[in-house]
């Protein structure tokens, strides 16, 4: 019984050392995508991931649009706005593309009056107001589908996700930890198995924009993320967000991450807080270098050098 | 055949599972929450010099010394300036994110310098070109101080080597390197015309590589990430070559492999914008990290410039495990989302410039913008003498070992 006893967990013994001869083979190929091999018997996340989606410009279905931000055309109608100042030079890289939308259900984001109209608010006020042109820590779940690789480095008791914006990370410990005893943007995120699932269970999160069309949730809100597996090289990613102030009902957005499948993937800097100096800083200047300031408001004209037509 | 494969690596497993310093796929166990265990100096004082390491004796005498001083010593943010005037509200910024002039938060280590190479435990000397350029840089800090009143009252530690003068034509100069050094009080310039007069880490732009400060590991298969205080870096194992040279970063290009039990990172590609001790963008950093036992990583690191110093030169710094549950890495990058007072400062210089153009306020040329009022004999006296705030020796200064 001993001997037959230890022989079998030899044997087990010997499948886990090929498992982990696996894994570590499989992945040691340098410059390659990470491959499939499990994690500790868990499906593996690593690699550099990327969502492929306008989400970041609005979480709902939307139309494409002529600019970022636009202004009344000739014509009165609402569909007929035209490019502003602040992307106008920009031309045809200034618009926004359109979305079938990443809201899950009927597509509708379950607002209380009061925050719809915030919502609404926000829109209107997108350039002074969204913490992404700031290069603010974009917050969980929006740092995770802002367009900007993230790097996912699972390990068997945390995982970090590294983001290129802004260099903001998270930490999901799937072991025993006290809370922080501050509020974050990333929040404190929790995580367990849920068979080939990884659920995240994040909360004490600070207020935050979810994209730049001015959706909002609260410090009070509380979210549940998903990931599972599709394939190898896609993540189903959902997020279900609960916030009793904001929020007449939990409700979820659900996206792929795709895997960034360059043979030299890696996770580059996207240093935003130097970049923005000018946006934020520059009315403070002893010498403007914008020269239409009012108080500490850009007055943007556009000053094309180039045809009207176009460059040819 | 198979059977003695899967023996093979059945002992694999046997060791691999022996030994808790192993990750679930075989690699060395670097993951933990470390900070410095000792309090040891970047580069050995002059006191030590040919005597690289200290007795149980000694340390137990200098921990005794050190706790003595400490409880007479002023206390971070005591200022040494009379309340209200312009020295004492100067740095005001800074001051809170000093350290105590004596810190006694670690115990003194056995050893008198991180630096284990070369043996005296001092940085290389630096190359001419450096010199050259940390002289001009030197020249241009001193024109712009030269007509700071609190400079022809007495002898600051912020005005040292200031020779009073006139305004400076040089005020309205870009300085002639970017201000990428982050040396005392971190401004650098008595300026604050933009943003870029500013010291990184007012511009929420410090923190870099070498780094010993505390740091939480993550390990994958393919990769580490570290999560230092306030930024992060992913370091992928792989023998790929560097990125192209065009491709700067702030925290380099990492590269990592492992030797036996060793993870050995390889850093390049940093932009003109960081400097450590006199080098820029071609710093090159050979960093090593391993796990001595349950409790201890060693970091060590190698600085290899040819065009900052005449040889290379390696810190090696003993790391401690830190208690995991209590979670104590939540900082995130939030410097830049609460800088409120860059703006401020940037804003206040503006009103200092209406007040004088309005014949109200002195020539911001003659004010202080530096970390003034500390370290002035005269201010010293005075507090002795009942008089003025607390006395306050310079801030940590060289020894300082976090970025």
């Amino acid at each position: 019984m001993k001997a037959s006893l230890s022989r079998s967990l030899l044997a087990a013994i010997a499948i886990v050392a090929a498992a982990v001869a696996i894994t570590t083979l499989a992945t040691r190929t340098s410059g390659e995508p990470a491959a499939s091999a499990r994690i500790d018997g868990k499906p593996n996340f690593n690699g550099v991931w990327q969502a492929l989606n306008e989400a970041n410009w609005d979480l709902q279905a939307h139309e494409a649009r002529a600019g970022a931000v636009t202004q009344p055309g000739v014509y009165p109608y609402p569909y007929a706005r035209v490019p502003a100042a602040p992307v106008l030079a920009l031309g045809a890289a200034g618009g926004v593309p359109a979305s079938v939308g990443v809201v899950s259900g009927d597509g509708e984001i379950p607002y209380t009056a009061d925050a719809a109209a915030k919502k609404k608010d926000n829109a209107e006020h997108w350039i002074d107001r969204d913490p992404e042109l700031k290069c603010y820590v974009p917050g969980t779940p929006r740092a995770m589908y802002l367009n900007y690789p993230l790097q996912i480095v699972q390990s068997t008791n945390k995982i970090h996700v590294d983001f290129a914006f802004a260099n903001a990370a998270r930490t999901i410990h799937l072991d025993e930890v006290d809370e922080p005893p501050a509020d974050t943007a990333m929040g404190f995120s929790r995580g367990r198995w849920d068979g080939g699932t990884l659920v995240v269970d994040t909360k004490q999160l600070q207020g935050n924009w979810l994209d730049r069309a001015g959706n909002f949730y609260s410090e009070t809100a509380h979210m549940v993320e998903r990931f599972t597996p599709i394939s190898n090289d896609a993540i189903r990613y959902e997020v279900t967000i609960e916030d009793p102030h904001v929020f007449t009902r939990p409700w979820t957005i659900s996206m792929p991450l795709y895997r960034r499948l360059e043979s030299n993937a890696q996770l580059l800097e996207y240093p935003c807080v130097e970049f923005v100096e000018e946006f934020m800083y520059g009315d403070a200047r002893s010498k403007q270098l914008v020269k239409h300031w009012e108080g500490d408001s850009i007055v943007i004209d556009i000053t094309r050098k180039m045809r009207a037509e176009g460059v040819r | 055949m198979l059977k003695t494969v899967l023996a093979l690596l059945g002992a694999v497993a046997v060791l691999a599972a022996a030994s808790p310093q192993k990750t679930a796929w075989g690699d060395p166990d670097l993951q933990g929450i470390w900070a410095q265990k000792y309090q040891i100096p970047l580069q050995r004082p002059g006191p030590d010099a040919g005597k690289p390491t200290l007795t149980a004796e000694e340390v137990k005498q200098r921990e005794a010394e050190r706790a003595q001083q400490a409880a007479s010593a002023p206390k971070r943010g005591d200022r040494i300036a009379p309340r209200g005037t312009l020295e004492d509200l100067t740095g005001a910024y800074d001051i809170v994110f000093e350290a105590d002039p004596i810190d006694t938060s670690r115990p003194i280590g056995p050893r008198t310098s991180l630096i284990v190479d070369p043996p005296d435990g001092r940085i290389p000397a630096l190359t001419p070109a450096v010199q050259a350029r940390m002289r001009e840089m030197r020249a241009f800090m001193l024109a712009l101080m030269q007509s700071v009143d609190a400079c022809k009252r007495s002898q600051d530690i912020a005005c040292f080597g200031v020779k009073p003068g006139p305004v400076s034509p040089r005020r309205n100069e870009p300085p002639p390197y970017y201000l990428a050094a982050q040396i005392m009080g971190d401004r650098v310039i008595n300026r604050a015309d933009g943003p870029e007069d500013f010291g990184l880490g007012e511009r929420c732009l410090a923190g870099g590589l070498p780094n010993f400060g505390v740091q939480q590991i993550v390990q994958s298969p393919g990769a580490v990430s570290i999560l230092y205080e306030g930024w992060q870096r992913v370091i992928p194992i792989t023998n790929a070559p560097h990125l192209p040279s065009a491709v700067r970063q702030w925290h380099g290009d990492s590269r990592a492999h492992w030797e036996g039990s060793t993870l050995v990172v390889d850093v390049t590609n940093f932009t003109p914008k960081t400097d450590y001790q006199g080098s820029r963008e071609n710093l090159h950093l050979v960093e090593r990290f391993t796990r001595v036992d349950a409790n201890n990583v060693e970091y060590a690191v190698t600085m290899d410039d040819k065009t900052t110093w005449e040889k290379s030169w390696t810190v090696k710094v003993e790391m401690a495990r830190q208690g995991a549950k209590a979670n104590a890495i939540y900082d995130e990058p939030r410097c830049h989302d609460g800088n409120i007072a860059l703006k401020d400062m940037l804003i206040g210089a503006r009103m200092d410039d209406k007040a004088f153009a309005e014949r109200r306020g002195p020539d911001p040329a003659t004010m202080c913008y530096l970390l003034c009022g500390t370290g002035n004999p005269e201010y010293a006296r005075q507090r002795q003498e009942g008089r003025g705030g607390g006395a306050g020796p310079t801030p940590a200064g060289p020894a300082g070992p976090t970025r």
